[in-house]
């Protein structure tokens, strides 16, 4: 076994333990958590496939920013476990009829055989210096260029999408408008003098 | 291209190692004498009313996924700007056309206030 | 000495862990001296800047200080809060101290002189500091605190609104360089004009951008409404003592180092020096070695830091998210399409 494939086994079997503890623990936070693991040794998986770019980008964007979204959630709602746990056995039945339909989709698609390993050898291990970021840039902003901007669109809507969802404004809120505060002058704007006669 | 990779990975246990071992070391060489009082949660000298996570405004959320769209947009930016000498103003003109996109859902953005913080 | 190199070699051969390790350490051991000296410089020149002395008597003129301070904090009991999630309170330093040391992998310290030469060499340091934000959100929630929480609230928002714009600023000097490998970054600041063909110049606006985001980032002054001591005591890391608490500060210091080094790694020629190609100055200067530059250059940046706290009140957080997505973000795309015009055609001085 070279060194490659037993670092291949390692990182797998984090996976694989990762991902059960994300769907077995009760705590959110936890499964949120363990989550983020299964991304970094996903990553560390495309990186032994050597697709450089993309393993990075992986942390990057999922690591990075989408589990932050997703801690954000389960830390600030208040989840009650018991009243979710309450369906748990009612909708077991189901729940099973659709995991195995899964099942059996995926072993039909992998065992049509137009996945398996003699369709797609293993890549030769690539030179040193070879630049996947490079090579990716090279086609994807020429040959590629109309999904290219049909995914700014894609954005574009995700942008709008999100506000819309998540925008309120509520009457009660207060804003500061630091445009207006710059622009205050210092006299007229600061004090009111008031005329008015005196009092003895 | 792999054997770059080793050296990171080493890294990486390493920069673990050192604050577990230190962690463990404050454990060892630390007193460790705990009493209520001592353990409870700090809160000026009150008692804490009740559990500590609470709801959170939404306007968060709403960062936290505008964060996303715009690191996807700087994740396609970083190829381009490496190649950008070699595909040359075609490369050039489709990122401006994409930015171009992304900067109408910034407008919105702004104009609807998203980006106001009260 | 070729005794010595000779079992280099073996171990470069046959454990090439173990060389990789012993590369490590010393990395490491160096940047830990220089974190510890860090926060002696931090308390001397603050110190002398509000008209006081700063620490002056754990050894000559307190040169001992820090080392103080880790002996103190290593014999201190760790508490750890009743209603805290033990695993994940102590995790917690860690993923901040972590990514902070492991961020160095990539960095070259003079020309070549690299531990691991990767091609995506910024893609993944972009990475791993995005990972920072973790720590700071985890101590938050598992201390069940309501300051820790607040804090990390804030932080967690802030950090990451500054992260978009420390990654626009990044791709900035990536559409000069052309190659996201940092020796190669370093090497297109090169040239006759010496410190005018560093990346400053043309790139001005982002490495305003790029310093202030990291001092955001770091949740520095004065952008530390997460510690925000007057308000919510100390923000994420209030209930952290003993060894959690220094792992926290250690690794809050090494990113202010991180982020000091990649600011005169990227902007600021690296290793060059200054008076590169320069009449009379270049040659009486041509003695001295890349890292001393560097070093230089790093502590020139980090003396910004101390500066800047000494000298700004704290923002207010509505002021510090207009920053951030208001103001850095605009200026930061329209300099990445000039930045980018200016290479396709081929400017000269920097592009051509």
């Amino acid at each position: 076994m070279t060194f490659e494939l037993f670092v291949f086994y390692v990182f797998a079997a984090i996976l694989v333990f990762a991902a059960t503890m994300v769907i077995t623990r009760k705590n959110p936070v936890h499964s949120a958590l363990f989550l983020v693991l299964a991304f970094f040794t996903s990553a560390a998986i495309w990186l032994l496939a050597e697709a450089e770019f993309l393993a990075i980008v992986l942390v990057l964007v999922y690591v990075g920013a989408v589990m932050v979204l997703f801690l954000f959630v389960v830390m600030m709602l208040d989840i009650d476990i018991a009243t979710m746990r309450a369906g748990f056995v009612k909708n077991l039945p189901l729940a099973i009829l659709i995991a195995i339909a899964m099942v059996i989709e995926i072993f039909l698609v992998i065992g049509s055989g137009s996945f398996s390993l003699d369709q797609f050898a293993a890549p030769l291990p690539l030179p040193a210096d070879y630049n996947n970021t490079a090579s990716l840039g090279n086609i994807l902003y020429t040959e590629y260029m109309y999904p290219f901007e049909v995914a700014a669109v894609i954005l574009l809507v995700a942008i709008i999408a999100a506000i819309g969802l998540t925008m309120r404004k509520r009457p009660e809120s207060k804003y500061q408008d630091p445009s207006k505060q710059v622009r205050v002058k210092k006299g007229e704007d600061r004090i009111t003098v008031l005329k008015m006669d005196a009092e003895d | 291209m792999l054997e770059n990779y080793l050296p990171i990975l080493v890294f990486v246990a390493v920069g673990i190692a050192v604050g577990v071992v230190m962690i463990t070391l404050g454990f060892v060489l630390g007193t460790r004498r705990p009493n209520s009082e001592k353990l409870s949660p700090y809160e000026c000298g009150f008692e804490a009313f009740e559990d500590s996570r609470m709801k959170f405004d939404v306007r968060f959320y709403l960062v936290a996924i505008l964060f996303i769209i715009f690191d996807l947009e700087i994740a396609f930016l970083f190829p381009w700007a490496v190649v950008l000498d070699k595909i040359g103003m075609v490369g050039y003109l489709s990122m401006a056309l994409f930015l171009g996109i992304l900067v109408i859902g910034f407008i919105y953005e702004w104009k609807k206030g998203a980006l106001e913080w009260e | 000495m070729d005794l010595l190199m000779s079992l280099w070699e073996w171990l470069g051969e046959n454990l090439v862990v173990v060389q990789i390790l012993i590369k490590i350490v010393i990395i490491v051991a160096p940047l830990m001296l220089c974190v510890a000296y860090f926060t002696y410089a931090e308390r001397k020149i603050i110190g002398y800047m509000q008209v006081r002395i700063g620490p002056n008597r754990v050894g000559p003129k307190g040169w001992l200080q820090p080392i103080a301070d880790a002996v103190k904090l290593m014999f201190k009991e760790i508490i750890i809060p009743s209603g805290a999630n033990k695993t994940l309170f102590l995790i917690a330093p860690v993923l901040t101290l972590g990514p902070a040391l492991a961020a160095w992998a990539v960095f070259p310290f003079g020309d070549g002189l690299v531990l691991s030469n990767i091609n995506a060499g910024l893609l993944y340091l972009i990475a791993l500091t995005s990972v920072g934000v973790y720590g700071v959100i985890i101590s938050g929630w598992a201390s069940n605190s309501k300051y820790a929480f607040l804090g990390a609230m804030r932080s967690a928002a802030q950090i990451v609104s500054y992260e978009i714009a420390m990654g626009f600023a990044l791709v900035g000097v990536l559409v000069a360089a052309g190659s996201l490998n940092l020796g190669e970054i370093v090497r297109a600041q090169e040239g006759e004009g010496g410190l005018f063909n560093w990346f400053w110049l043309p790139l001005f606006p982002l490495f305003l951008i790029y310093f202030v985001s990291g001092v955001a980032e770091t949740n520095r002054a004065p952008f530390d409404v997460a510690e925000g001591e007057s308000e919510i005591v100390a923000g994420f890391h209030v209930e952290y003592s003993g060894m959690p608490f220094a792992v926290f500060f250690l690794g809050e210091y090494a990113n202010m180092i991180l982020i000091s080094a990649l600011t005169s790694l990227l902007f600021l020629g690296g290793w060059l020096s200054p008076f590169n190609g320069w009449p009379l100055l270049g040659p009486m200067f041509d003695w001295v070695p890349g890292i001393v530059w560097l070093f230089i250059k790093t502590a020139f940046v980090g003396f910004f830091f101390l500066w800047l706290r000494a000298t700004f009140p704290r923002y207010r957080y509505d002021q510090i998210m207009r920053l951030g997505w208001k103001v850095f973000i605009p200026i930061t795309i329209v300099w990445i399409m000039v930045v980018g015009l200016a290479v396709v055609f081929e400017m000269p001085w920097w592009f051509d």
